[in-house]
């Protein structure tokens, strides 16, 4: 076995940020605020679409140069050779770009995630908001395999590499790139935590668990709701970002069901509600899923013929439902007290009138 | 002062609320009574703002009110409880305490990162709460989850956490359905406490008529959607056709 | 348009949307009666679309033999899900959400079961024996037996299921639970037989369905999950719970997504890429226009949530 250990902990780290930052976009939406996102999947293709667009379209124009057709047998190479050569030789139109990517992306996901939120409001059941988004990330995860312009169709796009190409060696391109991850992951956690423990948080779990009594005690829950959604889909979309460059690569069929049911099980196995709970369960399931590919090369080289990958889910799936059914809160539990203001010494209380 | 006049409201083909119309003073506490499905509780809801009355007004201190949402409704004074037990179940009896009040800097999602820019009002909301919680005897239930309370517990702190919002006028639906009569006797207190120090006016439908008889000034009895009658506690317990609606003599 | 065309994708019309009834009413029934909105309906499908392949492969390919077995299979997985996972779950309570994440979880582990299968017996790229054999030509008409197998198959199931939930009391017991539930068990409904039987029908009819869609397209761990998409939409545009709705609902979409994306295509120029939006822009516009779907105008005045007949 030849592992090349401090590679290998670099890209377990970076895969771990960038699955927390998701782990951390749907604990708010749902873990808190109780919107069943089973489309989550969409706004991270979001994220990595804006990318493509970005990396095909945007680039060779920052570097002061035309924009090439990426797609079609005869189109490809040279524009993968564009994007290539600029990102490897011209440090800051390849930082300017990422940076760029990203605030798009975050932009795009945050507007499209305020317009899922408005169905909410007529339907007859809450589950539906959930069945519509599950639909829609579908639906545009086969369009986009379908429709060239994007991402050039079941092709896919590549060259899609982050941001520290130019720099000299790969150890050193691979640190960069996680530093910046884990910046980014430490931010959207400072972000996310702090607005749980604080009055937003109550009105997160107030929407969460009775939207209607919330209204009747002077809240506007619509706005509450949109407003999550929007905070949610942006986080989501800028991993997005993180995590086709992280590849190099994209591919609709990176943003489908399995995607979505990653991260609901990294939250529920980490503990709803809880911040710290979403980043153990990504922690876990980077692991796990790590351990599986490892595994499936493992037996493949010694020609067992059970194609690991395929229990990797089914062992994903077990792992669902034995929390769901004897531990639903997860591993790490949300804590009862949200700003904290009660803990300590009981305060003294103003004289009964 | 709180005012309904002529409001209807219907659902497909059932009459709900047909033309009521009351008059509920500043300061005093009005009852609501009548038999099951008179309307009392629709009349409310109207009223709360979770429907839309089909026609007439509902004036809060002569402004009209009849048709808003029910944030609205809440922020300009007017608050309600509900007959089914409606606390926050997973959050602390603090933090459903705390909800209510307005004008909370850390509710923007903006702000609320920034502990610093919060903390002094959160402090100072909280001491206002843990006395509320402390007059109806839960400051050590404060740090639990609300639904660790037994249900009389329950029903003292939704009374209580809605002043928490300063209201004006809160209508309540059956405060002490479910609850041991010492227990209703305390709740009763408790509003008589209320209109006393804040003087927060009240409607409330209930259907105890031995407790609420001692504690109203005004009864309103309602009837297939109408107000049948009004007056006095003594006034209506001799009015023959209120027993008759009630007794069926 | 040419009235080729225009015929060809009618009768992919009446044959895709009588397939899509078929698998729709299991879910709806799912929803209705027991409350739960099964999304490893897909599975199910699947799971009969394989047991037909291996049958086909391994023992007869006599189609009523086939069928029967796939009906068999799928409703006996329907039932194995419910006991292991929705029943217990059900007992502590959950919530839907709970319900709807642990059929995500059983639809994940039910796929990935059938790609170890499909991977271990080498049954990738293996197609139903079935040949086709054009049994109708008459001018721009062409039907062939897959047209007469799918169709009198799909919708006489269909009809089958509504003559029970009218006319039998297993059906009267069906639609007292999925009107109200409490009142149903007090007056003495056996909930729990009627439920086991319920999956069974969702199962099997779900997976009749989806050997049907396999020898009418191919078998893969996937049919399911691609077929879902547009079941979703026919249940949304019947409302979640109503029957005949859901009926209509899978017309409207095969529709749609045939003769429609047909006339678009021809007349505008729109890329039959566009093709796996359609179910999508379907929920969306019913949300938009009119939530509760197709409900309300078949039984007049039954406001409730029950199974509408």
């Amino acid at each position: 076995m030849n592992i090349d250990l401090v590679a290998t902990a670099i890209a377990l780290l970076t895969v771990f940020g960038i699955a927390s930052i998701i782990a951390l976009s749907l604990n708010l939406e749902y873990g808190l605020g109780g919107i069943p996102n089973f489309g989550q999947a969409l706004f991270v293709a979001i994220g990595a679409y804006t990318a493509g667009v970005t990396y095909t379209r945007l680039l060779p124009l920052l570097a002061g140069q035309a924009a090439l057709d990426p797609c079609g047998a005869t189109n490809m190479a040279p524009a993968l050779a564009l994007r290539t050569g600029i990102l490897k030789t011209m440090p800051a139109v390849a930082l300017g770009n990422f940076a760029l990517t990203l605030v798009i992306a975050g932009v795009i996901g945050g507007l499209i995630g305020l317009v899922a939120s408005y169905p909410a409001l007529r339907l007859k059941e809450e589950w539906f908001l959930g069945l519509v988004l599950l639909v829609g990330s579908e639906s545009v995860r086969i369009f986009v395999r379908g429709y060239e312009p994007i991402i050039c169709a079941h092709n896919g796009l590549s060259g899609l590499s982050q941001p520290f190409a130019w720099l000299p060696t790969a150890q050193i391109r691979s640190l960069a790139f996680l530093g910046l991850v884990l910046v980014a992951a430490g931010l959207c956690y400072w972000y996310s935590e702090r607005l749980a423990r604080s009055p937003y948080g109550r009105l997160l779990k107030a929407l969460r668990e009775n939207n209607a009594v919330a209204s009747g005690l002077g809240k506007e829950m619509s706005r509450v709701r949109g407003q999550v959604m929007v905070i949610g889909s942006a986080m989501a979309a800028i991993a997005g970002v993180f995590f086709v460059v992280n590849v190099g690569f994209a591919s609709a069929n990176d943003y489908g069901v399995a995607l979505t049911l990653d991260i609901w099980v990294m939250i529920v196995l980490g503990g709803l509600g809880n911040m710290r709970g979403a980043l153990l369960g990504a922690l876990i399931v980077t692991l796990l899923d790590r351990f599986t590919s490892i595994a499936a090369i493992q037996l493949n080289m010694l020609h067992i013929d059970i194609e690991f990958n395929y229990v990797r889910y089914i062992l994903f799936g077990v792992i669902l439902l034995v929390m769901l059914r004897y531990r639903p809160q997860g591993l790490w539990r949300e804590p009862v007290e949200t700003t904290g203001v009660g803990a300590g010494e009981p305060m003294r209380a103003e004289p009964r009138v | 002062m709180l005012e309904v006049i002529k409001v209807h409201k219907a659902f497909d083909r059932l009459l709900a609320v047909d033309g009521v119309s009351l008059r509920v003073p500043k300061g005093q506490i009005v009852g609501l009574i009548g038999p099951n499905g008179s309307g009392k509780s629709t009349l409310l809801s109207t009223i709360a703002g979770q429907h839309k009355p089909d026609d007439g007004q509902i004036r809060l201190d002569g402004q009209e009110i009849g048709g808003l949402p029910p944030e609205q409704i809440f922020r300009r004074g007017l608050a309600r409880s509900y007959q089914d037990p409606s606390l926050f179940f997973r959050m602390s009896a603090l933090d459903n305490a705390l909800l209510p009040a307005k004008d909370q800097r850390g509710e923007q999602p903006l702000v609320a990162p920034l502990h610093r820019l919060w903390w002094p009002q959160e402090k100072a909301l909280a001491q206002r709460a843990t006395s509320i919680l402390d007059d109806l005897h839960l400051l050590p239930q404060r740090g639990k989850p609300a639904a660790d309370l037994s249900g009389g517990q329950m029903k003292l702190l939704e009374l209580g956490r809605t002043t928490m919002g300063a209201p004006q006028v809160m209508l309540l639906d059956e405060p002490t359905a479910g609850v041991a009569p010492a227990l209703a006797y305390t709740i009763f207190e408790e509003i008589e406490r209320l209109r006393r120090t804040q003087q927060i006016t009240f409607l409330i439908v209930e259907h105890r008529l031995e407790i609420l008889f001692d504690f109203v000034d005004w009864i309103y009895v309602m009837h297939m959607g109408q107000v049948i009658a009004e007056g006095n506690p003594a006034t209506i317990a001799a009015d023959r056709l209120v027993r008759e609606v009630y007794f069926g003599e | 348009m040419p009235i080729g065309l225009l015929v060809d994708s009618l009768t992919t019309t009446i044959l895709v949307g009588s397939l899509y009834a078929l698998m729709a009413v299991g879910l709806t029934l799912t929803m209705a009666v027991i409350k739960l909105p099964n999304f490893a309906h897909a599975e199910l499908i699947t799971v009969g679309a394989f047991a037909a392949l291996i049958v086909s492969l391994r023992l007869t390919g006599n189609p009523v033999a086939v069928l029967a077995i796939a009906f068999a299979v799928a409703a006996l997985v329907a039932l194995l899900t419910h006991w292991i996972v929705y029943r217990p779950l059900g007992k502590q309570k959950s919530s839907t959400y709970i319900l709807i994440l642990a059929s995500f979880a059983v639809g994940l582990i039910i796929r990935y079961l059938l790609f170890l299968l499909a991977d271990t017996f080498n049954l990738f790229d293996k197609r139903i024996q079935v040949a086709q054999e054009v049994w109708v030509q008459a001018g721009p008409l062409t039907l062939t037996n897959i047209f007469f197998w799918v169709v009198p198959t799909s919708i006489g199931l269909v009809g089958a299921l509504s003559l029970l939930l009218n006319f039998t009391s297993l059906g009267r017991q069906m639609r007292a639970l999925a009107d109200n539930a409490t009142l149903a068990k007090v007056v003495g409904v056996p909930a729990g037989h009627v439920i086991n039987i319920t999956w069974i029908l969702a199962g099997g009819l779900a997976g009749v369905g989806g050997a049907l869609w396999g020898i009418y397209t191919f078998v893969d761990p996937m049919v399911g999950w691609l077929a879902i998409l547009s079941v979703f939409a026919a249940v949304v545009l019947g409302g979640l719970t109503s029957f005949p709705g859901t009926i209509l609902g899978a017309f409207v979409v095969a529709f749609a997504e045939n003769t429609l994306m047909q006339a678009l295509n021809y007349w505008v120029g729109l890329d039959f890429s566009f093709k796996p939006a359609i179910p999508f822009v379907i929920i969306i516009l019913v949300l938009l226009i009119r939530p509760q779907g197709l409900t309300g105008l078949f039984a007049g005045r039954r406001r409730n949530a029950g199974l509408e007949r």
